[in-house]
């Protein structure tokens, strides 16, 4: 109308925004290319690198790929300008990924500023550098990070604590023990600040490690409330596992109601005598013991139990007994939770009054429950978002005790600002905690419900009023009363209608059940409904397999009552269906559904047949009866769903998301693990794992040991020397024999003195020639030898090659895979196609009670081009079908290129595809490369200085594994060649390496292991080239022994990966 | 990562850069997308949150204001972040930055409620209930002690704390016992239950038949409180089975906007007449009668009072400063104030 007023506004607009935004960045987004930003970064001027790495923020944050810039971005990294280290930061941790190489150039400067004596500098230098996720550097971040976590500053060891599940997440398992050993320290920090970022990192890295939170529990209780609120939701959940799997369960508390149910109902008795209120109080603690132990048990149910236990329908599998029980009110760590958790119940963050509101749900004696109603109905004024997630919550504990939210039914009245699932919860809730008090004031805002322009929330409150008559039948006739009210106000035709299109949106039972027999009861009402009904009843037959046991009945019910009234054309197609109906449900595994049928059949066929008037009468008697009945019998609705953890994200997508662990077992942590070593995992985790498995090959190893003649296993044959075996097992004494298989005659009666002095003089000469051989792998006999170097014995350790045992990794959890549960581990085969390949032994597993089909591994990315470099999968086999419990190996071959990154692979079976990922391990990289040690000592000397790396670490293999064998009457084995053993078992099985030889020193004093060496060798998969390793020990055989370890290559990179590796496994304690 | 974690994050990352960048919309992100940068990565670090407190914040990346715009286009320097890490990141107070100076000492408290209610079909109120925030501005040197006491806790159903304040004082004898953070926070929250009355009625007729439905509201004030009402305003959510309306009122203004959502804004309630607004809608041509009824919403807001009836006792700060300067205020508004029809 007024184009130039028009104008005006908008030039006048523009110009004001002009003037706002002057100041701003907005000219570098509106044209970050305008200027060259090359020459900007390579400026002098620091303000104008900033101006040019502004630009590229700029072009990141449209979308646009400027990691061509990277190395002339690197190299400002060095600035003393913080702003500007800012903005390389931001842009380095953008694109590090992508340009490994360049991004290690950073490297340097990141280690001066963590020396830096600005604290800030310190902090974003360590944030950087662990964002940066390089395999390479990560000893280098680990070296930081321990560093940084002694750091004067909160903020420096706040940053410390935020690296670790960096560094975890890189997968590098040489580091694990060393990463919890600072959460560790960090746990135990005095600041609150810090303490909240280890628990996170605590979660995180090592979740299962409660023994290092019993170390510090009291003080962590202590603190929580000064922690800040991300800490605290972090932390709240940590203590109340460590609780549980500690003390066990509270047994006051509602969750375990149900096992003191007789006492309880004692008590009740005695309450209604004493106070004249006793009607009063003990209807307050009616909790719905069936959903408190339904709710509970799920909690403790890790979801492979859940999935064994619903395929094989075996309830009865989670029994508690008393001693799993501890007493809320006695026990001082129960107490101090329930205490330092109180507070938080007022806090600003939701999140926070959640979690401490699960605590409490759980812990709490059943008195004390009621104070966190209040806390979780006041969070519920906030986003509709988080009114989602608190609802789902309250819903669980509000089936679970709904008398204490009874109270309270005026917060679940709904908003018209409400968005649709927050109506449908809220209404849901309402049925649930309705009380014959509150029940009339309810129905009264379920009518003005009723009339909502959503009508799809109409249909839920009909639904709720048919849920609210079946939980209080006192109350039904005011419900029946309304919903009549309203077919008669003609509403109830739109109703009717909605109802029966949201019928495949409704999905508990029991609501379906009540639509359905409104269906049946007025399909005779007005003019539309008798029209569409062919439709309803095709649509309920075409469902009927798929519904609940009452849901199924009502079906019959109600298609007979139809076929009963119908007259007219409809006839034939009622008789259809039903007829339909009947045959399914004849042939249903529930005896109800099929009397039902049956009965119903004679019952209608005989109508039909017969025709009569008395007869048709009789039947309508007869069937009303039966839904008169019918109503009665439906039970309240039970949480028949799996419930999960209280705000967790499970809880509310309603699966077992991705990192959700229930509960520990009660009372799984025993006393015992505190005086573990570190590291260990404490708490006992669900049958199937390895530790199951282990425990019989530990035996086994313990008793090869002993005397290599007394083998249990039929294998043994091959690898027990039949000379000695008689007299072998005579033998009580855990004497060792040292003995050769050549020439076994000569030397079979001589005994192994513990006093290694002497063992150069009974060296034996001859045996040189069979030490030619290829050790290590098989041999069976304890050989000492003087080598060609006149200060040295060399000792055969026999029939390691039994006790290797592969560590195996999991690919896919059952709980992920329907059921389908893959491990892997790798192989020490050489492949037949080519020797680039690494063997990979893959077990499927099948877990369910179904066959599983079509089982293949497929390489992921192996459409896009096949780069050389890209690690590649040899197609396998598909596994055509795989029976309930039944488990199959198949043998991986891949193509690493030395890749350490996971390798993605898509796993599909019955058609279906699931993102797996394969962690590489670089110790088999390489394969055997069997040589004499003259060979080795040849190789060895052409490899020297910077192909030569080493590292320490301490070792307390031998000494676990001592304390494993000391109920066997083995205190007398030796030393010497335990610690050989450990050490050489370690070695060949988490590396393909062959073993060359085993020294010892021959002035060795007793007790002393130093001057130990063994060597192994190996050789490059990709490059063909040697690698070789060599272990020297220091140290006191009784004592954890100093390691050095010695890698020569002339790869290294590869070498300096592969000692790492060698580290991080000759640390880690046995499993 | 708790779902209900991840919500309360984003909604304090929604805070921190409103309040720096003074709103929240695309074009303002866009201008100050350097900072934008840079505040979340100060305040999420590999998924899990770093440095939520907004002092801090402030003195890691100083916000944009005027005087820094207009310097930095003076100098051509804008550099925002700051060089040394604040004090207040080690303290056992992170909220408090350290040791800020101010020649008048100030507190300011707050009182702001907002008021939700329902009144159903029948007229009837079916729950009235007070949100409120006790919102704190404190311009006070070195590190204050205050202490502040209502004179009747006992209306209070529940309430929630910022973490400065002190749990067990307030389990103990209900008083709020802290040290504030510098300038202006939320101290606390609030609610009080079944309150009695509400300070406006709004009475809505419909009758409908014949494809039309008359529509008739007033707007009243119930009881006087001495205060005056003000920006009233009444929305409603015509139903989507509605052709076109006309409707008018006696006062203030009425508009009809794009989403079938009808606004009247009435501003100060008149002392001679009773707002009023009529007319007609018609209903698509199907259509005999209404079935669904709008809710009105209703907004007002008014100064000097506290509906729920709260009063602040004393506020006291221990080791007082020479001259310490005091204020109270309140303020109630409309929350989710809802009649249905």
């Amino acid at each position: 109308m007024f184009p130039q007023f028009g104008a005006t506004a908008e030039t006048l607009s523009k110009a004001s925004t002009m003037v706002f935004r002057i100041g701003t960045d907005a000219h570098l987004y509106d044209d970050p290319d305008d200027v060259n930003i090359a020459p900007l970064l390579d400026s002098k001027y620091d303000s104008e690198k900033c101006e040019a790495l502004k630009r590229l923020l700029a072009l990141i944050a449209q979308g646009l790929d400027v990691s061509n810039f990277f190395p002339q971005v690197v190299k400002n990294v060095a600035s003393q300008s913080l702003e500007l280290k800012k903005l390389v930061y931001l842009y380095l941790l953008h694109y590090a990924e992508k340009h490994p190489n360049e991004a290690l150039l950073s490297i340097n400067c990141f280690q001066k500023d963590l020396g830096d004596p600005n604290a800030l500098v310190r902090a974003w230098a360590l944030r950087t550098m662990a964002g940066i996720r390089l395999h390479v550097i990560a000893p280098l971040v680990l070296v930081a990070v321990s560093k940084c976590a002694r750091d004067p500053s909160v903020y420096v060891r706040k940053c410390a604590a935020n690296a670790l599940p960096k560094l975890h997440d890189l997968r590098q398992e040489e580091h694990n023990s060393t990463i919890e050993e600072i959460v560790g320290i960090l746990l135990n920090d005095h600041s609150p600040a810090v303490v909240g970022a280890a628990a996170a990192s605590f979660a995180s890295v090592c979740p299962y490690n409660l023994s290092l939170i019993g170390r510090n529990y009291r003080k962590l209780c202590e603190i929580l409330p000064d922690v800040e609120e991300w800490g605290q939701i972090v932390l709240i959940g940590i203590l109340l596992r460590y609780a549980i799997a500690r003390h066990g369960l509270v047994k006051e508390s509602i969750m375990s109601s149900l096992k003191c149910s007789e006492n309880f109902h004692a008590e009740k008795h005695v309450s209604d005598d004493n106070m004249g209120l006793g009607k009063e109080s003990s209807d307050s603690w009616a909790y719905d013991s069936e959903s408190v132990n339904m709710v509970f048990r799920c909690y403790i149910e890790s979801p492979d139990e859940y999935l064994s236990r619903s395929s094989y329908a075996n309830r009865a599998s989670f029994e508690l007994n008393g001693a799993q029980f501890t007493s809320g009110k006695t026990n001082d760590d129960v107490k101090i939770l329930l205490y330092s958790t109180s507070p938080l119940l007022w806090s600003n963050n939701s999140a926070v009054v959640l979690a401490a509101a699960g605590v409490h749900c759980i812990m709490a004696p059943k008195e004390d429950v009621k104070r966190i109603i209040k806390p979780l109905l006041f969070i519920l004024r906030s986003s509709n978002a988080s009114k989602f997630v608190v609802l789902n919550n309250i819903q669980v504990f509000a089936k679970a005790m709904p008398s204490l939210f009874a109270p309270h039914h005026e917060d679940f009245f709904i908003y018209s600002s409400d968005s649709y699932q927050v109506k449908a919860l809220k209404v849901e809730i309402l049925s649930s905690i309705a009380t014959d008090s509150s029940i009339s004031s309810i129905f009264k805002e379920f009518q003005d419900y009723i009339r909502d322009p959503d009508r799809r929330f109409a249909a839920a409150t009909v639904a709720a009023i048919g849920l609210c008559a079946l939980r209080l039948p006192r109350m039904a006739h005011i419900c029946v009363d309304g919903l009549l009210a309203l077919t008669r106000q003609g509403l109830f035709l739109f109703s009717y209608f909605v109802l029966s299109v949201c019928l495949d949106r409704i999905k508990v039972p029991a609501a379906r059940a009540m639509i359905i027999w409104m269906m049946g009861e007025y399909s005779s009402l007005g003019e539309i409904i008798p029209r569409m009904l062919t439709t309803v009843l095709k649509y309920l037959a075409w469902c009927f397999t798929l519904e609940a046991l009452e849901t199924k009945l009502q079906i019959l019910n109600t298609v007979s009552k139809v076929l009963l009234g119908a007259t007219g054309e409809h006839l034939s197609t009622y008789k259809k269906v039903f007829s339909y109906l009947v045959e399914l449900a004849e042939c249903d595994l529930n005896y109800n559904v099929r009397d039902r049928s049956r009965f119903l059949k004679k019952l209608l066929s005989y109508n039909f047949v017969s025709e009569g008037v008395e007869e048709i009468t009789c039947c309508h008697v007869v069937v009303d009866c039966i839904f008169k009945k019918q109503t009665r019998e439906v039970k309240a609705e039970s949480i028949n769903y799996r419930v999960y953890l209280p705000g967790s994200l499970s809880h509310i997508v309603l699966h077992a998301a991705p990192g959700y662990e229930p509960l520990p077992k009660p009372c799984s942590l025993l006393l015992d693990d505190f005086n573990k070593p570190e590291g260990t995992c404490a708490i006992v985790k669900g049958a199937g794992d390895h530790g199951t498995s282990s425990d019989p090959s530990d035996n086994e190893s313990a008793s090869d040991y002993d005397s290599q003649h007394s083998f249990t296993g039929s294998s043994s044959g091959a690898h027990a020397d039949d000379n000695e075996s008689s007299e072998g097992n005579e033998n009580p004494d855990p004497l060792i024999q040292f003995s050769d298989i050549g020439n076994a005659s000569e030397i079979q009666d001589g005994v192994f003195h513990s006093s290694p002095a002497n063992l150069g003089e009974i060296s034996n000469r001859a045996l040189e020639s069979w030490l030619e051989e290829q050790p290590g792998s098989s041999n069976p006999g304890i050989l000492e030898q003087s080598q060609a170097c006149k200060s040295l014995a060399r000792i055969s350790i026999g029939d390691v090659g039994r006790r290797i045992k592969r560590k195996s990794h999991s690919l896919l959890e059952a709980a992920n895979g329907n059921g389908l549960k893959v491990d892997y581990s790798f192989s020490s085969e050489i492949s037949t196609i080519s020797h680039l390949l690494v063997c990979i032994e893959v077990f499927f597993k099948n877990c369910s009670s179904e066959t599983i089909t079509e089982i293949t591994l497929v390489d992921e990315e192996s459409n896009i081009a096949s780069n050389d470099d890209v690690p590649t999968l040899v197609p396998m086999e598909k596994i055509s079908s795989l029976e309930p419990g039944q488990t199959t190996r198949m043998i991986l071959q891949v193509h690493f290129h030395h890749h350490l990154l996971p390798l993605k692979l898509a796993l599909f079976h019955d058609g279906e595809k699931l993102p797996v990922k394969l962690w590489p391990d670089i110790g088999y990289f390489v394969k055997p490369l069997p040589m004499d040690v003259q060979a080795f000592a040849d190789k060895e000397s052409r490899l020297p200085g910077m192909f030569e790396y080493t590292r320490r670490c301490t070792f307390a293999g031998h000494i676990e594994e001592r304390n494993k064998e000391f109920g066997d009457s083995l205190l007398n084995k030796d030393k010497y060649l335990a610690i050989c053993e450990s050490l050489a078992v370690k070695m060949l099985s988490n590396a393909n390496i062959s073993l060359v030889s085993v020294d010892m020193p021959v002035e060795a004093k007793l007790e002393d292991a130093s001057g130990l060496r063994l060597r192994f060798s190996s050789e490059i998969l990709s490059s063909s080239l040697p690698c070789l390793i060599t272990i020297t020990v220091e140290g006191k055989c009784s004592d954890p022994l100093n390691l050095s370890t010695k890698v020569n290559c002339e790869e290294t990179v590869f070498a300096l990966n592969l000692l790492n590796r060698i580290i991080s496994f000759l640390v880690e304690p046995a499993y | 990562m708790p779902p209900l974690m991840g919500i309360e994050f984003l909604c304090r990352v929604s805070d921190v850069l409103s309040d720096y960048l003074g709103g929240l919309n695309e074009d303002v992100i866009k201008d100050n997308f350097v900072i934008v940068y840079e505040l979340l990565d100060e305040m999420i670090d590999n998924g899990f949150p770093l440095t939520t407190e907004p002092n801090i914040l402030r003195e890691m990346i100083a916000p944009p204001n005027i005087v820094s715009k207009v310097l930095s286009v003076v100098t051509g320097n804008s550099s925002n972040v700051s060089d040394t890490l604040p004090g207040a990141t080690g303290s056992c107070i992170p909220w408090r930055a350290a040791d800020p100076k101010y020649a008048n000492n100030e507190v300011y408290v707050d009182l702001v409620e907002e008021m939700d209610a329902v009144i159903n079909r029948d007229g009837a109120l079916v729950k009235c209930e007070v949100y409120g925030e006790v919102r704190v501005n404190s311009h006070l040197s070195g590190l204050p002690d205050l202490t502040l006491s209502f004179a009747n806790p006992s209306i209070l159903d529940d309430v929630r704390f910022h973490p400065c304040v002190r749990f067990r004082p307030w389990e103990s004898h209900q008083i709020l016992s802290f040290v504030p953070p510098d300038g202006e926070f939320k101290l606390m929250s609030y609610r009080v239950k079944k309150l009695k009355s509400t300070p406006i009625y709004v009475k809505p007729q419909l009758s409908s038949d014949a494809g039309k439905c008359r529509v008739n509201v007033l707007v009243g004030i119930r009881n006087d409180h001495g205060k005056t009402i003000d920006s009233i305003t009444l929305q409603f959510q015509l139903p989507p089975c509605i052709l076109s309306a006309d409707l008018t009122s006696n006062t203030g203004t009425v508009n009809i906007l794009g989403n079938k959502t009808c606004s009247w804004s009435i501003g100060r309630i008149p002392k001679d007449k009773t707002p009023s607004l009529s007319g007609t809608l018609v209903l698509e041509s199907e259509l005999e009668r209404l079935h669904v009824f709008p809710t009105f919403r209703v907004g007002f807001k008014i100064m000097g009072v506290a509906l729920s009836g709260l009063q602040i006792d004393k506020l006291d700060l221990k080791t007082a400063p020479s001259r310490l300067y005091k204020g109270f205020r309140a303020l109630t508004r409309a929350g989710e104030f809802e009649v249905r029809s």
